[in-house]
């Protein structure tokens, strides 16, 4: 049967009309590829990647992520990581970790992590000089009073923030300690860590 | 059929990917949800629903409210504004000239966190408010957009697609009043004037007044009580459906749909 068909066919009468080979405009073919990708570009900005969690107005997991309220410790750490990633991290870099021939590691260090925040306090106060062991590694450098121009919420913040993330759990520091310190210690001459060592934790 | 084998793959396909989009994804995302946690809060969310309250989802569907009642607040925008806690002590006048000078309504978190900053410098201590907008908050139906969680336990959600009547997504927040739910669905026009809404008489029984008229007998305001020597008392449906309705509170803040609650004092 589909042979016959298919002689009937080739052998053909010849009446039969046939289309010729017919191409798109160019025209056409850009404005529909066009048409799709604004198209993408719009379904990608408001489904959110598709995350059960955003709702527009919301456009992304980390818009959200600003717009949650914050208070109490959540407010303070989130002020800790603002002023650290503006003030700090430039040197001690982003995850603490620290940089060769700039600054020490702050995750993990004895200094950060220790029972008591008064030595590590006075390092932003009034800087520090000198030859310098953080985790059986020695630092030779100069820290310049880089916390002596916060103000005490932030500092503590800030003390706060590098005293529990990256794996250090210590306790936080409120801004009242910060003042207590800054009255104590702020403005004298940068420290060495034998200095730093003769103060009580 | 010629390519009936092709006709039927290509409409499998086609289907089948639908269903996976439609069924298979939301059901992965959302189908094992939880109760969430309420912002800066032990609580969580939505409270799991009375007998009474679950009951009431039956009589609701059953009288037909989803066909002029939604369950759907939307939210358009959410703002940012900024708000003083306390001037300080080292310079409250300049405090309160910097507030005069700033907007501090309206804004986005980039120019709401601006705005804290330059008070928090000045010595004054301020907080930011989370606030969704749009124009059913606007009328007062919600504090926030309905999200999934709202849902939980509603089985089946009673979304809504018209509205005749007002969305009832926060009615339970907004009108907490039991006997005025009761008297509204026994004679919606005695509480909202000129209201759209049809009686619901069957769902309650007219009675002769006993020895002592019933605890739950309803409290008509004036020029609606039924006639001397009657009472009118709620059946099992009508006190179900006021339970579910009672029982929808989209008032918490969440995770997926963040708000600042205003509390307001006594």
């Amino acid at each position: 049967m589909n042979d016959e068909i298919k002689s009937s066919c080739s052998t053909g009468t010849g009446g039969e009309p046939e289309t010729t080979r017919s191409t798109v405009p160019m025209g056409i073919v850009v404005l529909t590829f066009a048409l799709l990708f604004l198209g993408g570009v719009y379904f990608d900005h408001h489904s959110g990647w598709f995350n059960a969690k955003v709702y527009s107005p919301y456009v992304s997991a980390e818009q959200l992520e600003l717009y949650q309220p914050k208070s109490g410790a959540a407010a303070a750490l989130a002020q800790g990581k603002k002023v650290y990633e503006t003030v700090c991290g430039i040197c001690h870099g982003p995850d603490g970790m620290g940089k060769p021939g700039q600054a020490p590691p702050l995750a993990g260090s004895e200094w950060v992590n220790a029972a008591g925040f008064h030595r590590l306090a006075q390092i932003p106060l009034d800087g520090l000089n000198g030859d310098f062991q953080v985790e059986g590694k020695d630092w030779n450098l100069n820290m310049a009073p880089m916390g002596a121009a916060l103000s005490d919420s932030d500092l503590a913040a800030v003390l706060t923030y590098i005293r529990s993330s990256w794996g250090n759990k210590a306790g936080p520091v409120t801004a009242d300690d910060v003042k207590a310190i800054r009255a104590a210690v702020g403005g004298h001459p940068a420290v060495s860590a034998a200095q730093l060592s003769s103060i009580p934790e | 059929m010629k390519n009936g084998f092709s006709v039927f793959i290509a409409a499998f396909i086609a289907l089948g990917l639908s269903w996976c989009g439609f069924v298979l994804g939301s059901a992965k995302q959302l189908g094992t949800a939880k109760q969430a946690a309420v912002l800066n809060s032990s609580d969580t969310y939505p409270i799991q629903p009375t007998g009474d309250a679950t009951l009431g989802l039956q009589v609701y569907r059953a009288n037909g409210c989803a066909a002029c009642h939604t369950e759907q607040v939307r939210q358009d925008n959410v703002v940012c504004d900024v708000v003083l806690t306390g001037a300080g002590k080292r310079n409250p006048a300049a405090v309160t000239n910097l507030i005069s000078t700033l907007k501090l309504t309206g804004l986005t978190k980039d120019e709401a966190d601006a705005a804290s900053d330059q008070i928090t410098a000045a010595g004054g201590s301020v907080e930011t408010h989370i606030v969704p907008v749009g124009v059913d908050i606007a009328r007062g139906w919600g504090l926030r957009q309905s999200v999934a969680a709202d849902f939980l336990y509603n089985d089946p959600v009673q979304l809504g697609s018209l509205r005749a009547g007002p969305d009832l997504a926060n009615v339970g927040a907004r009108l907490p009043d039991i006997n005025w739910q009761l008297v509204h669905l026994y004679a919606p026009q005695a509480l909202v004037k000129n209201s759209a809404m049809p009686p619901f008489r069957f769902l309650f029984e007219v009675r002769k007044l006993g020895d002592a008229p019933s605890p739950d007998a309803l409290q008509f305001p004036q020029g609606f009580a039924p006639p001397a020597g009657c009472e009118v008392v709620p059946t099992p449906e009508a006190k179900q459906l006021v339970a579910y309705l009672l029982s929808l509170k989209a008032d918490a803040p969440l995770y997926e749909a963040p708000f600042t609650p205003v509390t307001t004092k006594p």
